[in-house]
């Protein structure tokens, strides 16, 4: 028996005191790293919740409500886009339901107007299911030729239905507070949009920590590996895109019930995902706020097109220009970029990959056979003994 | 060596699957025991990777079955498969190149319900058990480096702790020794003992004959997708078809 190990199925583990192979260099780098980023949420913010004061007219605050829309749309696009991937264009189409649900429940049905945006949510949550359920069987470039077609099928339903969308004339949606004043209707909307993106990075933040999230990172990096350690990928994928939508769909309702009018070439526009896209790429998918940093730079972008050069298509030229630049120059986003910036500022100290060159050398040093250097073989948990009858009986 | 078990642990009943023209598996009939390492070698091309592929749910068989201890798993999924004892590593070793290698050990975590999923994925017990593996492996001075930043041989080791982290009571290891330097493969070896006297059964495919030699109880050898001999290393040594179509002697 080449064997002398307990005959347990268990690993032996090791004990805490020894566990950490990270430095104290590498805590203290983490410590000021947390610093840092605590420094920067908070300042985040402040600037967020103070912008409705600062603002100079309501021009501008609502152009703060837009850029908001936006960051709430694109964190809940990387639900399923950052964690899994799934690069999906059709996510306007999912904002579009939620505004036309939320509509047509005020409406139609007369609810009130938050417990419509409510409902809407939860009917746009139970409508992903078989959305997403045809749609995430097929992946890379197919999966987003699948959410392309979802946008151009609902906006031929929502335009052609007119008895029940109004079509191309548009559906006006009442005001929740018919009282306020125009600046003060802009500021309300602003913090519940603010509030809506704190629920959403709050459900980003949890799934990104949680072993659902660690899963979902999976799927991103080998899905059929995933799978092959024992995740049920399809179950998983299912999930987050269901959450992804749910929030998708509160986005597109309370804008609704802001602007007030909804136009089905505007719900339905691939332009939106592809904005939500660029904005989450921009931003950097595998950070919390990528999204949300993404979203500030692209729409505060748009508006600024928008107001000096009015209705024109050169939005969509800088645009289509900064998606090209991200992509090839800052692919992990521009939060990753800054942060190997400010890494590169601070003193020398061993980076992650300095460190693993060292244990190539090892490894090199290893391989060469040198009886010395083979101490990581014996961390195998085998004896000199062992190893010697392996060897002869492979003799 | 382990005693002979009569207990069959994985077992197929004329395996069939086509790519296009080319008839990969050809009614494959196996059968391996618990308890052993057995080893599954046949020239390139033989079937025995699209063996794996079909046993462990990553491809639908054309025909035939598969049972693993007793059960029905012909078509099942992949993780469902993995969740009934059987784990597999992959001929070019898969690895999440972006994560760090706990972060890949911890992915074979089985969460369970939905609070399990919810919980942090860096929970005490779940970093034990994981750093535990890499010890084993002897990697764990790697626990925070991406695996991406790895050596071939050192990604090897990594998915490798990630398959035992998910706890099979079979491994299916599909050329282990491919690219490794004679320390490594010596360890791997070792290893592989040491696993099985502990209770976990092996199939390996390996091309390395030291190896299989050394390592196996029960050899099957694969041509043209379907097995033509098996037995203890000693008769494979000179079985004159095993020659014939594998050593090209
Ligand atoms: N996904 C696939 N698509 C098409 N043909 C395939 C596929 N997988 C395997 N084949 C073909 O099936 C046959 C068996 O391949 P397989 O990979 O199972 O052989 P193998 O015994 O593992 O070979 P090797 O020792 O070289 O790894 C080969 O002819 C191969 O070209
Ligand atoms: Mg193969």
């Amino acid at each position: 028996m080449p064997s002398a190990s307990e005959p347990t199925t268990a690993p032996a583990t090791t004990s805490p005191a020894t566990a950490p192979p990270t430095g104290a260099g590498t805590t203290r780098r983490r410590t000021a790293d947390r610093v840092v980023q605590v420094v920067a949420v908070v300042l985040l913010a402040a600037a967020v919740l103070a912008f409705p004061s600062l603002a100079p007219n309501p021009y501008i605050l609502s152009a703060g409500v837009v850029v908001l829309n936006y960051a709430v749309l694109s964190t809940s696009w990387s639900f399923v886009g950052g964690f899994t991937g799934y690069i999906s264009l059709g996510h306007g189409a999912l904002a579009g339901l939620g505004g036309y649900g939320t509509a047509l429940l005020v409406t139609k049905a007369g609810l009130p107007s938050f417990v419509a945006l409510a409902v809407a949510a939860l009917l746009v949550a139970a409508l992903a299911v078989p959305i997403g359920f045809a749609a995430l069987r097929v992946r890379g470039a197919s999966f987003v030729i699948v959410s392309i077609a979802l946008v151009l099928i609902l906006l031929l339903v929502f335009q052609s239905w007119a008895s029940l969308t109004g079509g191309s004339r548009g559906l006006v949606v009442p005001r929740p507070f018919p009282d306020l004043l125009r600046p003060e209707h802009h500021r309300v909307f602003y913090y519940l949009f603010a509030g809506l993106l704190a629920l959403a990075l709050l459900a980003w933040w949890m799934i990104d920590r949680s072993r659902f999230g660690l899963g979902l990172k999976a799927i991103r990096e080998d899905e059929d590996k995933a799978e092959a350690l024992g995740t049920p990928t399809f179950a998983y994928k299912l999930v987050v895109f269901v959450v992804s939508a749910a929030f998708t769909a509160l986005g597109g309702g309370l804008y609704a019930l802001w602007f007030g009018d909804l136009d089905p070439v505007f719900q339905f526009s691939i332009l939106t995902g592809s904005y939500l896209v660029l904005m989450a790429l921009l931003g950097g998918v595998r950070n919390l706020f990528g999204p949300l940093v993404g979203a500030l730079v692209v729409g505060i972008g748009l508006e600024y097109f928008k107001v000096e050069f009015g209705d024109t298509q050169l939005h969509l030229v800088a645009t289509g220009l900064l998606l090209a630049l991200v992509v090839l120059f800052m692919p992990d986003g521009v939060l990753p970029a800054i942060g190997s910036l400010l890494g590169r500022m601070r003193p020398a100290q061993n980076s992650i990959r300095e460190v693993t060159a060292a244990e190539l050398r090892d490894q090199r040093v290893a391989a060469a056979g040198a009886p010395a250097a083979r101490e990581p073989v014996d961390a195998v948990a085998s004896t000199a003994g062992e190893r010697a009858q392996s060897t002869e009986e492979r003799a | 060596m382990s005693e002979r078990s009569e207990v069959p642990s994985l077992a197929t009943d004329g395996l069939t699957k086509a790519f296009g023209g080319v008839v990969a598996l050809d009614g494959a009939t196996v059968e391996f025991r618990h308890g052993q390492v057995n080893a599954l070698i046949g020239p390139n091309g033989s079937g025995k990777t699209t063996f794996f592929n079909c046993v462990t749910g990553m491809i639908r068989p054309d025909g035939g079955q598969v049972t693993y201890q007793g059960r029905d798993i012909t078509g099942a999924a992949p993780h469902r498969i993995v969740r009934a004892g059987l784990g597999r590593t992959f001929q070019l070793c898969r690895v999440f190149p972006r994560m760090t290698a706990l972060d890949n050990v911890l992915a074979a975590v089985r969460p369970v319900g939905l609070t399990g999923l919810l919980r942090g994925a860096h929970v005490r017990a779940d970093l034990d058990r994981a750093r535990g593996w890499l010890t084993r492996l002897g990697i764990e001075h790697l626990a925070d480096v991406e695996a991406r930043n790895m050596s071939w041989g050192q990604q090897k080791l990594l998915e490798l702790a990630g398959v035992l982290m998910s706890d099979p009571e079979t491994v299916l290891l599909d050329e282990p020794a491919g690219g490794v330097n004679p320390a490594l493969l010596d360890r791997i070896g070792t290893l592989v003992r040491e696993l099985n006297a502990e209770g976990r059964t092996f199939v390996i495919v390996e091309h390395n004959m030291d190896l299989v030699m050394s390592v196996s109880d029960h050899i099957v050898v694969f041509d043209r997708g379907r097995p033509i001999a098996e037995g203890p290393p000693s008769l494979i040594r000179s079985d004159e078809r095993v020659l014939g179509a594998y050593l090209g002697v």
